[in-house]
């Protein structure tokens, strides 16, 4: 069973489709990122699996429960973090947790040190007797993270977990969702943040204009571009001719160039190219002086399956 | 069960945490008797016995209707300050989260009106427990009725809220002066009166005058207000658990 199936699920607003036939799933246990540009459809995809929006047609399931029949039941085993944190404007943030915690019946003999433990982990304790009103960006977002944390859901969604929060709050962020993910949560996380992604995901979805692109490892996804590893190799004389035909004759996806004593391929795997290069160059009499392999990043990534560059899409 | 109040609870902790409105709302009920409806009470006093009671109970009503539409703004603006999302998102059904609004509405309906109707039946010496408690009831009942109405308006908010503030305001306007919460129907014009019966607020303010002993002759019939009272709180709050359920959803987003 998948901790989350969707089939064909479509969400319109007015004429605006956001999500398109979407078939999506994730398998228990696992960090799958959804990766994609504002307007792809993440937020309103989360949005259906924890019940708050209805899809227009298609079905959705959370642990086998269908998220439009049985939502009450639905949303007893999830737990949100909203994009935007949500808050009680006059409330303190212990008092929100507790009141979360007393919402999803977290033992109340564990609950104080459970909530006491959680804000120091995300160094939001000396704010504790704060209102909300009065946490930067940074803090009401780590206390939307806070939530889950410590409501340890079957699934755990996180919508763009880290916007706002500075570089070692991301970090922590991140340790401690893997950390759910560890102690058995399967774990959603939607983001536009490339290395966010890379941290975390066990597996990538790519959202596009509402529909799923591709989905896999994230090293799977970069194999799949052709020529999307380079490298770059020195040699210690002038690249010859004969060589470029010898290695051009080793088969695979490979594009190459060369320029005086440098050689530029472009290859689908190069750890299965590079040793055939090496083998081929000894036998062609050729020295190599060094080796630089660059992986694409996950916007080259995007950018192949989408015809479009991640970063300043709307 | 248990969420629910829960929830409720930590609704109404909010609403005693804003104690300075109620001493307010106390304040100016009070300032309304002792200066208006005494002045009124005088006027009207050869045609209507004992007008500043009826104007007492007019004015209570009025408190439930407003406290009633608080608890439609007070959903509108949890949907506005961004909580409803998070709300929606508890393990709660959306029968049971109307529930827990509904308790929110009852508890700040009875700290509004209770002090001013022990008050005003104390003032006019007709202070019994008994009457106290039907007063109660058919003002409790009124008041879900409002809730009721305001929570199903409350889709219109979703749209836009200025359209929701305009429609609440004519909505306002139309039950509370068509009303007979401060005048008796059978004194009210020809061209008036039709309009009358179709405000809540009339059969519960001569349900409330009826309970606590007021002349029948200057009021409707008790046993059409009651169902007409106990009707509008069963089909609104059905209504709105059926909006809430199937047709507000907690944000748009792409």
């Amino acid at each position: 069973m998948f901790a989350v199936e969707t089939l064909n699920l479509s969400k319109r607003y007015g004429k605006t489709d956001a999500l398109r036939g979407l078939n999506f799933t994730v398998n228990e246990g696992e960090i799958m990122v959804i990766l994609g540009p504002n307007g792809s459809g993440k937020t309103t995809l989360l949005m259906i699996l924890c019940t708050i929006l209805k899809p227009s047609s298609g079905t959705a399931k959370v642990v086998g429960i269908d998220v439009v029949e049985e939502g009450t039941k639905v949303r007893e085993v999830m737990g949100i973090a909203f994009q935007e944190a949500r808050g009680f404007w006059r409330h303190k943030p212990s008092s929100i947790l507790k009141f979360h915690a007393s919402m999803f019946d977290i033992d109340p003999a564990k609950r104080q040190d459970l909530i006491e433990r959680t804000m120091k982990d995300l160094e939001l304790w000396e704010s504790r007797d704060k209102m909300f009103m009065h946490l930067s960006g940074g803090q009401a977002k780590r206390l939307e993270t806070a939530k889950v944390l410590i409501q340890q859901p079957k699934l755990a969604i996180f919508d763009e977990p880290t916007s706002q929060v500075d570089l070692r709050g991301k970090r922590k962020i991140w340790d401690k969702i893997r950390e759910l993910r560890d102690q058995g949560s399967t774990v959603i996380v939607a983001t536009n943040e490339v290395r966010e992604a890379e941290y975390l995901a066990d597996r990538v979805t790519i959202l596009h204009q509402g529909q799923r692109v591709v989905c896999d490892t994230i090293p799977k996804l970069k194999d799949a571009i052709a020529g999307g590893d380079i490298v770059e190799v020195d040699f210690e004389d002038p690249v010859s001719g004969k060589l470029v035909k010898d290695l051009n004759g080793l088969g695979g996806d490979v594009s190459l160039s060369s320029e005086g004593n440098q050689l530029r391929a472009k290859v689908s795997r190069a750890e299965d190219w590079v040793p055939k290069m090496t083998s081929a160059s000894y036998v062609a009499g050729a020295k190599i002086a060094s080796i630089r392999i660059t992986e694409p990043s996950l916007d080259d990534v995007f950018l192949h399956f989408t015809g479009k560059a991640l970063a300043g899409q709307p | 069960m248990n969420r629910v109040l829960t929830l409720a609870a930590y609704n109404v902790r909010i609403l005693l945490s804003e104690r300075t409105w109620f001493i307010l709302a106390w304040a100016l009920f009070g300032l309304q008797i002792a200066v208006y409806g005494s002045l009124m009470s005088k006027l009207v006093s050869t045609t209507v016995p004992n007008y500043l009671f009826f104007y007492g109970v007019g004015l209570m009503v009025i408190t439930v209707f407003d406290s009633g539409a608080d608890v439609g703004r007070h959903f509108v603006e949890h949907a506005h300050e961004g909580e409803l999302p998070y709300f929606l998102s508890l393990p709660v059904s959306r029968g049971g989260f109307l529930a827990a609004q509904a308790i929110y509405g009852v508890a700040n309906t009875m700290i509004k009106v209770l002090p001013p109707l022990i008050g005003v039946l104390w003032f006019v010496g007709d202070l019994t427990i008994q009457g106290a408690v039907f007063a109660l009831i058919s003002m409790f009942l009124l008041g879900l009725g409002i809730t009721g109405i305001m929570v199903s308006m409350s889709f219109i908010a979703f749209k836009s809220v200025d359209i929701y503030s305009a429609f609440l305001a004519g909505l306002s306007a139309l039950i509370v002066r068509f009303s007979t919460v401060f005048y008796p129907l059978i004194f009210m014009p020809s061209f008036y009166s039709p309009i009358s019966v179709f405000s809540p607020l009339t059969y519960g303010a001569d349900l409330t005058r009826w309970v606590l002993g007021f002349d029948p002759n200057f009021l409707l019939n008790p046993i059409l207000a009651a169902a007409v009272v106990t009707g509008v709180a069963v089909g609104t709050l059905s209504l709105s658990a059926r909006i809430v359920d199937k047709v507000i959803e907690g944000v748009k987003a792409a």
